[in-house]
């Protein structure tokens, strides 16, 4: 699949799979704003956009000015994984 | 009778399959909000009707033509809104030019104009080669074995259409050939399936984890 250009859902979970990294995988203190925008490759202004989104959709939750996954959110990254799957059947991008 | 016979399951195999496919795509879209899966939905969703309104077409009476051309007006929306979805995208590798004029080199050839459902299976044919060519384009990129099922299957259904199409010319001739290529175009995009899940993924359906995004 190529890597031209990313689509709204893959930069979410681009910003997901971040927070999750520094939710459960070595680091427990969660993700800082920086950590997402270094990550997900995304401007401060797009970042903090769609984190306030995802935060009041309850895939993300602040933790003392970091972000961590929720339980919501990791089941979005799973389904997100298996619907990409499927979209790439078709030569499609999620 | 014989044709009801045979038409009347292959039709019922057509729209179990392209509505499974289309419930698939809708419970994506309801769990991840990607408008490339509303448009997939969009797209299996009509083909289904279209599927249905064939069956019922043969049960119409002196109404079968018009609502067999209603199926297929149906089942060329299905097509477009595939081939829409793969229009919105771009590759860093680009098929060969001469390859994507396949379908305009073609368009002189199948454009009739002699009944609108003549019309609506070329416009079919055309989209469905369209969609074949990136679809096995993207395979190329990928090297995905289901990806070229699927390209495999939407070339099938190309080819029942051009068959279809054919019947017009020498009527009766390939009309049941034409049928039985679509469904096994149909089965052929729906064994990638079996490792999705399905189960999974329409167990999501109700809980529409990415709401609002």
């Amino acid at each position: 699949m190529a890597a031209g250009y990313r689509t709204h859902v893959s930069i979410i979970a681009d910003i997901l799979f971040t927070a999750k990294q520094y939710s459960y995988e070595g680091y427990d203190s969660g993700a800082t704003v920086t950590h997402l925008i270094r990550k997900a490759n995304v401007p401060h202004q797009r970042l903090s956009s769609i984190v306030s989104t995802l935060t009041q959709s309850g895939l993300l939750y602040e933790d003392s000015a970091k972000y961590r996954i929720s339980e919501k959110g990791i089941e979005f990254l799973r389904a997100y994984s298996e619907f990409k799957g499927f979209a790439e059947t078709f030569g499609l991008r999620v | 009778m014989l044709e009801i016979l045979f038409e009347l399951p292959m039709n019922l195999l057509g729209l179990g399959i392209s509505a499974f496919i289309g419930r698939f795509a809708y419970s994506g879209y309801a769990t991840v909000a990607s408008p490339n899966l509303l448009r997939l939905t969009f797209a299996f969703v009509s083909i289904a009707i279209g599927f249905a309104l064939l069956a019922g077409g043969l049960f119409a009476g002196g109404y079968s033509q018009a609502v067999t051309t209603a199926g297929l007006v149906a089942q060329a929306t299905g097509y477009f809104f595939i081939a829409f979805s793969h229009s919105l995208k771009s590759f860093d590798f680009a098929p060969p030019r001469h390859f994507l004029l396949v379908p305009l080199a073609i368009t002189g050839f199948v454009i009739p104009g002699n009944s609108i459902e003549h019309l609506v299976r070329s416009i079919s044919f055309i989209l469905l080669v369209y969609v074949s060519i990136e679809t096995i384009a993207s395979y190329m990129q990928s090297k995905r074995t289901s990806t070229l099922m699927i390209g495999s299957g939407l070339g099938l259904l190309a080819v029942a259409e051009l068959l279809s199409w054919y019947n017009f010319i020498y009527p009766g001739s390939f009309y049941l050939a034409a049928l039985s290529i679509k469904v096994a175009g149909f089965g052929l995009m729906f064994v990638p399936f079996s490792k999705f899940g399905l189960a999974s993924g329409l167990g999501r359906m109700n809980s529409q984890i990415g709401s609002g995004l």
